[in-house]
């Protein structure tokens, strides 16, 4: 009795003594932390499913722009990077827009990646004046109005369109092109600027559309297999496909089973399927050699080079090469820290949300891609932009041109 | 003048294409019709449309891609080794199907056969279970991730010509398998005990039983059944469009499709219905306006309702109570 007694003192002796403790010691680190707020930029994109390379670039080019921003030690404020995953699909991004808007500290975001998924994010951000700045969103339809909450460090699917329809009618010198889109916002939208350019430039064009499968379209594989039958028999000397690399690749493969084979015809895509999961998804993978696809940029570079291309493989572990939209994320960020560093200080959350909008507005430097500032739409005000056209060889997407 | 020449183009392309339109169209309709038999069965016994089995056409589909991985990795086979894959494919594809469409039975329907639940929450439970197995394969798989199956055949490898047409093995194979596991089904019901009892079942579970069928079994081998024919179709199906977790969803809207239009709960009706709804679906691929293949979506619910409304029971006319 009296040793359990004195085990009872000796407990709450010492709980009595870490509570004592903790608030001073708590109180230490409140002291330093309240000085250097933590702000947070989220990241929207696919970080699960087929497209999940593309959530995974734009996190580490978004990560490594806030590593080097922190490492200053300049900031009046500590950066943090959150995942918001979309999985690129315009029914999943609803949900992750509105857990993004709820994330306490949060004040802006570098995303959404794909356009379908900005698309219908854009309501839940703008409602919280909650900056969205696209390192990859081409669809010309989401740049509107005036102070826009949406802004992309990215040329949109009219310099894209108009690119890649020079590419196929000039350079490739196709006449008859068959263009299809994938009905989703982002993949219609790029067939239709094709379509329209490659008849301007003289070609004799054919469209088709079809429903895409993994971003919500609906779609069926079994359709893919009867639209590949059909353009196998009209056999087009050339086909444009707008839309993401997991239909591509079982396009390429259906079209390849009926004798259509890039050996003979040019197949070529836009951004959406310029990823390794392209290569993945086709069957054989061998049918995807000689594909080419396309990527839009603002200015002739789009990767990380040199000193900075080494300094990001070794933060993120993500090969600097093959990184695409990284650069362009690393520039989002970077913007959205210029317009961070220029509201009051003493800003509540939502006011720095709402400062954040105007102040990218207002930020004018040159990024690793180019001169970045935006227009009041929220497209960049050099937004002519190039686009680089890429191959598949031996199983390797390869950059091969720019064009524009 | 312009719809005038569309249909002209329509027609055009149909006749300098017909033996591609028509090889591609047996082989999707020979997987629907795979898939169709198990909506079929399974509303013939107990009267209600299992949800849960396009779930379990995927899985077979990833069984697939596992095998043919396991024994293949990125080598492509030929010869008598195609042959004994294919073969092995369609039993282990099968087999974890029917372990599945097994597991679904236990779990779902069985407990709420045995409290004399309604229809509705049947419903539900098989909705339900649809789900988990779709998410339990995103999970485990990839969200859109369509994986693919080894090479069991050189992709795109014909088989002969039909004039200058190339017809592939593997429409070859899709055909020949369907057709070769639904008879062998149609004479499982027809002709054996088995059969009988699944017959009777559906004609009156309580009599039959007080007859002496064990209810349970011939429910559960009703879903083997259903179950092998999907879990082969998923195979097919895998090694020319590959597998992702909503393939089952796809597939099954096509596969109950053909069920209604063929008469549910009617074997060959489900047969015939698939096999209609895939030629249709590839025979209408000409004719969709501005080139957008959903149309072809539209012109098969369309014939679907056109059927229906002539005949509300189906082509074939359901048998309810009286499958096969």
């Amino acid at each position: 009795m009296k040793l359990r007694w004195n085990k009872t003192v000796a407990i709450a002796s010492i709980g009595a003594l870490a509570m004592t403790a903790v608030p001073l010691v708590a109180g230490n680190a409140t002291s330093g932390a309240a000085a250097k707020p933590t702000y947070v930029i989220g990241v929207q994109g696919p970080f699960t499913g087929a497209d999940a390379d593309y959530g995974d670039y734009d996190y580490a080019g978004v990560e490594f722009a806030v590593s080097q921003a922190n490492a200053t030690g300049k900031l009046p404020f500590t950066l943090q990077v959150e995942k918001f995953d979309d999985q690129g699909s315009s029914t999943v991004a609803p949900g992750a827009a509105q857990k993004a808007v709820g994330t306490k500290n949060l004040v802006a975001i570098v995303g959404p990646a794909f356009s379908g998924a900005s698309q219908v994010s854009y309501q839940y951000y703008h409602a919280a004046n909650i900056a969205e700045v696209s390192p990859s969103a081409t669809a010309v339809a989401l740049a509107t109005g005036t102070n826009s909450s949406f802004l992309r460090t990215v040329a949109d699917d009219s310099v894209q369109g108009l690119a890649d329809a020079q590419y196929l009618v000039k350079t490739k010198g196709i006449k008859n092109l068959t263009v299809i889109g994938d009905e989703s916002f982002y993949g219609a939208g790029l067939a239709k600027a094709v379509a329209t350019d490659a008849k301007t430039l003289g070609a004799t064009v054919t469209t088709k559309s079809i429903a895409n499968i993994n971003e919500g379209g609906g779609g069926n594989a079994g359709a893919y297999s009867t639209l590949a039958t059909s353009l196998a028999q009209s056999a087009p000397k050339g086909i444009f496909y707008g839309g993401y690399a997991p239909e591509f690749g079982l396009l390429i493969g259906d079209l390849a089973s009926d004798g259509y084979t890039t050996a003979k015809h040019v197949l070529m895509s836009g951004d959406g399927s310029n990823d390794p999961a392209l290569l993945t998804s086709t069957s054989p993978k061998k049918a995807a050699n000689g594909a080419f696809l396309s990527e839009s940029a603002t200015g002739k570079v789009s990767y990380f080079t040199g000193a900075m291309a080494t300094a990001f493989t070794k933060l993120t572990g993500v090969k600097a090469s093959v990184a695409i939209y990284a650069a362009q994320s690393y520039d989002a960020a970077d913007a959205i820290i210029r317009a961070l560093g220029a509201a009051a200080p003493s800003s509540t959350i939502a006011t720095l949300r709402s400062e954040t909008v105007t102040g990218l507005h207002a930020v004018s430097f040159t990024g690793v891609t180019g001169p970045i500032a935006f227009q009041t739409d929220g497209n960049l005000k050099i937004d002519k932009g190039s686009v680089q056209i890429s191959e598949v060889k031996k199983g390797k997407i390869v950059l091969i041109t720019s064009v524009g | 003048m312009g719809f005038a020449h569309f249909w002209l183009s329509g027609f055009d392309q149909i006749r300098t294409g017909f033996w591609a339109y028509f090889a591609v169209g047996l082989e999707n309709g020979s997987l629907y019709a795979m898939i169709a038999v198990g909506y079929t069965l399974v509303y013939g016994v107990l009267g209600l449309i299992n949800f849960a089995h396009g779930e379990v056409f995927m899985c077979g589909g990833f069984a697939a891609v596992f095998l043919t991985h396991g024994i293949l990795g990125d080598r492509v086979a030929n010869g008598w080794e195609s042959v004994f894959l294919i073969l092995a494919g369609i039993a282990i594809a099968g087999s974890v199907s029917a372990l599945v469409a097994t597991g679904v039975e236990q779990v779902a329907y069985r407990p709420l056969r045995r409290r004399n639940a309604p229809k509705l929450a049947y419903l539900i439970s098989a909705i339900g279970a649809s789900y988990f197995l779709q998410t339990l394969a995103g999970k485990e798989f990839g969200y859109g991730q369509n994986i693919f199956p080894a090479q069991v055949f050189p992709a795109g490898q014909t088989m002969f010509f039909i004039g200058k047409t190339p017809i592939h093995t593997i429409q070859v194979v899709c055909l020949v398998v369907g057709t070769a596991m639904f008879v062998a089904a149609d004479r499982i019901v027809r002709s054996t005990r088995l059969g009988r009892g699944i017959r009777a079942v559906a004609q009156d579970s309580e009599t039959s039983a007080l007859m002496g069928v064990n209810i349970d079994r011939t429910i559960t081998l009703t879903f083997i059944i259903g179950g092998s024919l999907a879990g082969a179709a998923g195979f097919l199906y895998a090694l020319q469009n590959g597998i992702v977790q909503s393939s089952g969803t796809e597939l099954g809207i096509y596969a109950f499709t053909a069920a209604v239009l063929g008469g549910i709960g009617n074997l060959r009706g489900a047969a015939l219905g698939g096999l209609l709804i895939g030629l249709f679906g590839s025979f209408s691929v000409p004719f969709a306006f501005e080139g957008n293949i959903s149309w072809t979506e539209i012109y098969t619910f369309i014939i679907l309702v056109l059927v229906l409304i002539v005949r509300p029971t189906g082509i074939l006319g359901e048998k309810s109570g009286r499958t096969a």
